[in-house]
């Protein structure tokens, strides 16, 4: 005759055995015997009682696990929680880095043919063939500093945490800049238009 | 309580919004429930949703039943603290995976299994030494019989404790921390037939040991 399994005989000393197997153990010496066994380990496995720590302990140690948990917190990434504060500052990235493509398109990338030198070269135009200018760029602490940004933030982590800029955010940080940095930008954003449109029309005093 | 921001730069672009923090969550009718009488769902809920005040209701209402377990495993008193911090902090860092599926306080076992399991992997525990096991006799009691009781309880605590991986997690779980063999399953990951059958070898095993500590000791 087979014998209760380990499960079974569990189930029988804790009292939730099927008919069958409850009929079984009544009948079966060797089972009875395991059933006795078990439940006399789990009187010897009970007979363990651990002390309790003072009562003082327990408001300690949620105080200890609350300050981690809020050191844990300031880990998250700034701006997560700065998101609303990066948009701004996303608007004039997004700004310039446009700007700076289509100056590029226009001016050319490394190692394209350089310009004609018998055609007249403006001023502007000038100062983007320098390459001092893009080392310089380059080298500039914020201008890596909202590349790296840029590159670690997905358009739709940016569009989560509200670091795309909102409506009017554009005309709001554009009213963040001085009077010189207006000015460079309307130069730019005059230069950008002007290389776009083969045939302005030239004023009489041109 | 309501926070205004105010501590902008001058010239910076400030907020018109106010962020108002209420502790309490929400219940079906939209009524405001205060964060200790929310249950633990809502509380996760809460935590997720960024008021970390609901995580220390969650601290406050399971941080005993984890240190019995950390305790279990460790036997120290600081190192179970210390263990039981870990739990919740990982409790924390993962909530967002914690779906529901089993209660809380089962999930919360679990990672406590694992801390624990991984504390005392490929560490030879050693047996709490008499005179530093802190239990203490109640008044009237007797003290030959406290001694004996605290005697007797420092060998099943080290006879536990050599009891392989599983057993000694399924025997935790049930015999000190009254689980059932079900929320053991989903604590262990494993199923109710393979928790019954370890349960039942691990009281077997522990058996033997005392059996054989009491030979070597006489």
């Amino acid at each position: 005759m087979t014998h209760l399994s380990p499960d079974q005989i569990v189930d029988v000393a804790e009292g939730c055995a099927g008919g069958a197997v409850a009929a079984h153990a009544a009948e079966c010496e060797t089972c009875r015997a395991k059933v006795a066994s078990f439940l006399d380990a789990v009187r010897l496995a009970e007979s363990d009682t651990p002390p309790q720590p003072s009562p003082l302990f327990w408001p300690q140690l949620a105080a200890r696990i609350g300050a981690a948990v809020r050191r844990e917190r300031v880990r998250v990434p700034f701006w997560r929680s700065w998101g609303w504060r990066l948009a701004p500052i996303g608007a004039v990235a997004v700004l310039v880095i446009a700007i700076g493509i289509g100056s590029r398109m226009r001016t050319g990338t490394p190692g394209s043919d350089p310009p004609d030198p018998a055609l007249p070269v403006d001023a502007a135009t000038q100062s983007a063939l320098e390459p001092s200018a893009d080392i310089e760029a380059a080298d500039d602490p914020s201008w890596l500093l909202m590349s790296d940004l840029l590159a670690q933030v997905s358009v739709e982590e940016a569009e989560a945490y509200g670091a795309l800029p909102p409506p009017g955010g554009t005309d709001k940080a554009l009213l963040q800049l001085d009077l010189a940095e207006q000015m460079e930008l309307a130069r730019i954003l005059r230069e950008e238009l002007g290389a776009r449109a083969p045939a302005l029309p030239q004023g009489p005093g041109a | 309580m309501s926070i205004r921001a105010e501590a902008w730069p001058a010239g910076g672009i400030q907020p018109d919004w106010t962020l108002n923090v209420v502790p309490s969550t929400q219940d079906e009718s939209g009524r405001n429930v205060p964060l200790f009488e929310s249950d633990d769902r809502r509380l996760v809920e809460a935590c997720l949703a960024g008021q970390v005040e609901a995580f220390d209701v969650i601290v406050e209402r399971h941080q005993r039943a984890v240190y019995q377990v950390c305790f279990r495993f460790v036997r120290r008193h600081e190192d179970a603290a210390d263990l039981t911090q870990e739990v919740f902090l990982r409790a924390y860092r993962g909530l967002r995976r914690f779906r529901g599926e089993a209660t809380l306080k089962t999930w919360l076992y679990r990672i406590g299994v694992n801390v624990c399991l991984n504390h005392v992997a490929g560490r030879q525990m050693q047996d709490t030494p008499l005179d530093e096991a802190p239990h203490l006799p109640a008044a009237g009691d007797d003290p030959a019989l406290s001694f004996e009781k605290t005697r007797e309880s420092a060998r099943v605590r080290a006879a536990v404790a050599r009891l392989p991986r599983k057993q000694r997690a399924t025997l935790i779980l049930r015999v000190y921390q009254d689980l059932s063999h079900r929320e053991i399953a989903l604590a262990l990951g494993t199923t109710v037939g393979a928790v019954k059958a370890n349960f039942f070898h691990a009281l077997g095993n522990l058996k033997k040991l005392l059996a054989e500590d009491a030979r070597g000791t006489s």
